[in-house]
């Protein structure tokens, strides 16, 4: 009778626990991840692995660093590095935030095809983000109101851009903000005098080309290597070294198999 | 490789420990990643137990909004015994008896004054200080000061907003700041006493061209710019500059638009207000309902030359408009009636200063001040004084040898001051020197030493006589209640500690 009640409350707390079903992935988080490559990585690792189930939610950066710190994810997927308060609360709550970087994304700078301009400084992109250049014969164009385009401010790029390029000014009052890459790359591809940032995916859109930044090109082997300036890695993020169902996962997608995935959705491969 | 891994994540952990020296810690990850001595991931992780520590430490679990990009906690303490007094005159005038007598105070007082300043992203700034006494001339407040709630009682040990202002720097050599603020102009306590802050607005100007003696032209080496925001409320002196030059001029404007007083209302219900009773011929004119502003015009220039000598001076014009709902009577000065009004004040006032600095001494200065009612006639007459029309100058002249920066600093200091009763604006004089009054003449001295870097004694005596002894005093009757004040004298020892 005893053996009886203590098996009825292991299935209890097996279903209470959302650890315990050792079959079933939670990971929450980034947008920017969460959109395609995670769905992609988690169907092609159904495919090796009959039976898993993933619960997958792209809420932005910030809730998957909270599933972490709340213990109601096993991954959180980031595009930013956790801030200090959030390694602070986790911390405080006995977590550890380990940071494992799945891959590189890098923010192009795309100007219309029929501008004659053929590269930008730091400074100069920083000048037309913010405001203080309005014309393309400041920057060495032939002449044009600068029209400058740029994420909506709920997006996690928004304010990556602005900490990579913009030492975090603010963006020129006149800025249109649009909703995503597609977008700015159409806009920019219609306005000859139009300017804006999408990821390396995107730089291969009709009517647009991206700009050398100080000389370097961005492209998978510039961003690999850092030496193309807005880069920035992305992260799953674990309480901890990941164990179990989330380590495979997570060895999944850094390995070669993922990378391949990475590669197909935009992503720069971490190698 | 792991040994190099474990070397690098020592050397950063070393580094580590506020949030400042984890983002020097990044750079050297970056750089290690670059030369491939580390990869991404180990470079990550390492970061991640930086920000781990520094969370974890006091300065770590500070959060300071994202434009904030500096910020300094500073302030003062201080310590004073005061014995103030005033004497009335020696014989009967305005309805004074007690002749001779004298007014006297023995004060135990403290002061506070805590602020945080700083800069913001695209070269905006700010200021917040919160400070004792709600008095603007004074931010004292005396032990065992309460006439009720029994001893040790807190009734005058209120906080208050002292500093509340914000700023912008991002035009080259300008600055630009609203609120209530440090005095942006350059004056002395003759004029203005240093522990007003006034409310409103300023512009400052200010560019600084180097000479090399013997060839070349001038060239622009320093300015207002990003982070300029004023540590002593005086910025407008610049730093040494830090290439050599044989000679240095600052030349500088500085504007103000202060809101002295404000009417409420501009426009009553019923017919405006009437001067009331008692206020002789002004009795029963209309009032006028416009809020009072105070306007100041500063262009001045510091030449400096080799060997520490300068040469500053610095004149300025201040006017006013309107009268707000306490100024609108005119000024007369003698008891019984109106000691603040700011009717016929137009006042030029010049600042000027000397130092140098010879071998191993100390440095030296003499520095005076001479200020010129040009509305002076006006205020007397309307102050029923049509034979005193020429008590509308106030001057000063002193020296100073030594300076207050350091451990083991000293400094001695002595002037002279004059001031006539139609010459200032009584509201802003200083209260200690000669407690808020004008028509007083006399002597200050005032000695200092610093014990430690935070830590300074200062010795403060003046003495001070009336003028005209046929006028008041003026000014508002604040520590000795007599008017005039035919004889004052002050003695200050404080004890500071500045962070």
């Amino acid at each position: 009778m005893k053996m009886k009640h203590f098996a009825v409350a292991l299935g209890l707390l097996a279903v209470t626990l959302p650890n315990a079903n050792a079959d079933r992935l939670v990971i929450k988080g980034s947008d920017t991840l969460g959109a395609k490559l995670v769905p992609q990585l988690a169907e092609q690792f159904k495919a090796q692995h009959p039976g898993t189930t993933f619960d997958i939610a792209a809420e932005g950066s910030t809730t998957g660093i909270a599933a972490i710190i709340d213990g109601t994810a096993e991954i959180g997927m980031s595009s930013r590095r956790a801030k200090s308060s959030e390694v602070g609360a986790a911390a405080a709550k006995g977590k550890h935030m380990k940071p494992t970087i799945v891959a590189f994304d890098g923010i192009a700078v795309i100007v219309n095809s029929a501008n004659p301009i053929k590269s930008l400084t730091k400074k100069q992109v920083e000048q037309i983000f913010a405001g203080d250049v309005t014309d393309w014969s400041a920057v060495g164009g032939s002449g044009g109101k600068i029209s400058v385009y740029t994420r909506n401010t709920s997006s996690g790029t928004y304010s990556d851009f602005k900490e990579l390029a913009m030492k975090k000014r603010d963006y020129a009052p006149g800025s249109q903000k649009m909703a995503g890459n597609e977008q700015i790359a159409a806009e920019v591809g219609k306005n000859p005098n139009g300017v804006g940032y999408v990821g390396m995916a995107y730089t291969k859109a009709g009517g647009v080309k991206p700009m050398p930044i100080d000389g370097a090109v961005p492209s998978t082997k510039s961003v690999q290597a850092h030496t193309y300036p807005y880069w920035r890695p992305t992260f799953y993020y674990t309480n901890g070294d990941p164990s179990g169902l989330a380590k495979e996962f997570v060895d999944f997608t850094v390995g070669p198999g993922g990378q391949r995935i990475v590669a197909q959705v935009g992503f720069v491969p971490i190698k | 490789m792991k040994k190099l891994t474990l070397a690098a994540a020592a050397l950063c952990v070393a580094l580590g420990g506020t949030v400042a020296q984890a983002q020097e810690a990044g750079a050297l990850l970056d750089l290690l990643v670059k030369k491939r001595l580390i990869t991404d991931q180990e470079a990550e992780e390492i970061r991640g137990e930086l920000v781990k520590e520094a969370a974890s430490t006091s300065a770590g679990k500070w959060k300071l909004s994202a434009p904030i990009t500096e910020l300094e906690l500073y302030g003062d303490a201080r310590l004073r015994y005061e014995y103030r007094g005033g004497r009335l005159p020696s014989s009967f005038q305005f309805g004074q008896n007690n002749e001779n007598d004298w007014y006297e105070r023995h004060r135990q007082r403290y002061r506070l004054r805590v602020g945080l300043r700083g800069t913001l992203a695209d070269d905006w700034f700010f200021g917040l200080r919160l400070e004792t006494s709600a008095s603007s001339r004074s931010t004292n407040v005396t032990f065992g000061g309460e006439s009720s709630g029994g001893p040790f009682a807190k009734g005058d040990d209120g906080i208050f907003v002292g500093q509340a202002y914000f700023g912008y720097t991002g035009f080259p050599d300008f600055k630009f700041t609203g609120g209530r603020m440090p005095q942006p102009l350059i004056t002395t306590s003759m004029l203005w006493d240093d522990d007003i802050n006034p409310e409103g607005l300023a512009e400052q100007w200010k560019h600084t061209f180097t000479f090399n003696i013997g060839g070349g032209g001038g060239e622009a080496v320093q300015s207002y710019s990003k982070g300029g925001y004023s540590k002593e409320g005086k910025g407008v002196v610049a730093a040494p500059a830090a290439e050599p030059f044989k000679l240095k001029l600052d030349v500088f404007v500085n504007t103000a638009q202060y809101v002295y007083d404000d009417e409420n209302p501009e426009n009553p219900i019923g017919p405006n207000p009437t001067v009331p009773e008692g206020n002789g011929s002004q009795t029963g004119q209309k009032i006028p309902t416009t809020d009072a502003f105070m306007l100041a015009w500063q262009a001045g220039a510091r030449l400096t030359f080799p060997n520490n000598v300068y040469v500053q001076l610095a004149p300025t014009l201040y006017n006013y408009t309107g009268n707000g709902d306490t100024f609108n009577i005119h000024y007369v000065g003698d008891p019984n009636t109106n000691q603040t009004g700011i009717n016929s004040l137009l006042v030029f006032d010049l600042p000027a200063e000397i130092g140098w600095k010879i071998g191993d001494l100390p440095p030296m200065r003499i520095f005076g001040e001479f200020a010129d009612n040009i509305e002076g006639h006006d205020r007397a007459q309307a102050a029923g004084h049509p034979d005193h029309t020429g008590q509308h100058y106030a001057w000063m002249i002193g020296g100073a040898i030594g300076q207050l920066k350091a451990k083991h600093d000293w400094e001695l200091r002595a002037w002279y001051q004059y001031s006539g009763q139609f010459a200032l604006d009584p509201n802003l004089v200083d209260s200690d020197i000669y407690d808020s009054r004008v028509n007083e003449k006399g002597i200050a001295v005032k000695a200092g030493y610093m014990v430690a870097d935070a830590i300074s004694f200062n010795l403060t005596w003046a003495y001070a006589w009336r003028v005209n002894g046929s006028l008041g005093t003026g000014g508002q009757n604040g520590d000795i209640p007599i008017n005039p004040l035919d004889q004052y004298q002050i003695f200050q020892a404080d004890c500071s500690v500045k962070w």
